[in-house]
């Protein structure tokens, strides 16, 4: 997805990139250690692919080999990345650091985005926040998991809300937040009312 | 994989015009003049002391006491098959030959070997010792798409 030949996903499963335009990278300053293969962008740096645009205050990236692909990348501070799927979607992150890998194992193509650090995904009229946030780039998934409670929280946009619809906000006696409570564990089978008034009717009335 | 640099010292070797470069570790240049076709090779250590790990020529070069002036600079890596890596092309450049080091304040481009990437930028320092480059203005990778492989997926 990344980079091209270095970091375009290889794979038949979901082909990233219809795009033969280049990758390219920019930077004020740059450091390679060719002996090591790995390289640090350092200050404004801005990547433009064909499937995302990156911006941070620092990469790093392990260079492959000639005609290999970029397996490992960081992005470190200011981290804002937009992207654009296959059926158009949009979506805007930002965190504190980036971590991009991508390897195959047993023909098995992983390939993946992990943020960290006030980490937060735009995803359509959602809003999610997380630690991390992982994009699955093969099946476009996006998993996040908290350090404590183990949730991801979704906030919808409140101004496309309002204006795609008409309707009336629905009426409830439930307390705040109740809403989305889970339903108690049962023993008994479906369709068995429990905890009803037996001298009580479905219809409300009381028998005499 | 990683590179075992030969911390030997470089080794120089060139055509020299002038005659004031000799065989061995760190030669100095003798006098002023002018050479054409200049490159210093640096190996592998062992068990790849044979095999180059990189090389560092110019079309021409000028010596200005322990550094040469060079024109049309051109650094070439090796891994330890021999296959050619990264190639770093420069049209000037200051080299010191005690230290290994070449620096410009001009345009410097990297690519790899078989085209498909490379870097350009201004103003850049190279270290042969450990194969270190910095390039400090205007730094702009591109990296050409490449085919597709199959996963099996």
């Amino acid at each position: 997805m990344l980079v091209g030949d270095w970091l375009h996903a290889q794979t038949n499963a979901v082909a990233m990139s219809t795009s033969h335009a280049p990758t390219i990278i920019t930077s004020e300053r740059a450091d390679f250690d060719l002996a090591e293969r790995h390289a640090v962008y350092r200050s404004n740096v801005r990547v433009d692919d064909p499937q995302m645009k990156l911006t941070c205050e620092e990469m790093t990236a392990d260079l492959p080999q000639s005609g290999g692909q970029i397996n490992h990348l960081v992005a470190l501070t200011n981290v804002v990345m937009d992207s654009v799927d296959e059926k158009g979607q949009t979506k805007h992150a930002t965190s504190d650091k980036a971590i991009y890998d991508y390897n195959v194992v047993n023909g098995v193509t992983n390939e993946t985005v992990t943020l960290t650090g006030n980490a937060k995904v735009k995803d359509g009229p959602n809003w999610m926040t997380g630690e991390p946030i992982t994009f699955n780039l093969v099946n476009h998934a996006i998993h996040t998991m908290h350090a404590e409670n183990e949730s991801m929280i979704i906030y919808q946009e409140t101004t496309s809300a309002l204006v795609n619809t008409n309707a009336p906000a629905t009426k409830t006696n439930l307390p705040p937040g109740t809403a989305d409570l889970p339903l108690p564990k049962t023993n008994f089978p479906p369709g068995t009312i429990q905890n009803i008034d037996k001298n009580t009717t479905q219809s409300g009335t009381t028998t005499q | 994989m990683k590179k075992m640099l030969n911390n030997a010292g470089v080794i120089l070797s060139a055509v020299v015009a002038l005659g004031f470069f000799t065989g061995g570790v760190c030669a100095q240049p003798a006098t002023t003049g002018h050479a054409n076709d200049f490159s210093s090779v640096e190996y592998f250590k062992p068990p790849h002391q044979m095999l180059m790990a990189s090389r560092l020529s110019g079309v021409e070069a000028q010596p200005q006491g322990q550094l040469l002036l060079i024109k049309q600079l051109k650094l070439e890596t090796f891994d330890t098959n021999g296959v050619p890596g990264l190639i770093v092309k420069a049209p000037n450049c200051v080299y010191d030959v005690v230290h290994g080091v070449a620096n410009s304040p001009g345009h410097v481009r990297l690519e790899t070997a078989d085209g498909g990437s490379h870097v350009e930028g201004d103003g850049f320092l190279w270290r042969q010792t450990d194969h270190f480059l910095t390039i400090s203005n205007n730094v702009q990778t591109v990296i050409e798409p490449g085919p597709k492989k199959k996963t099996g997926l």
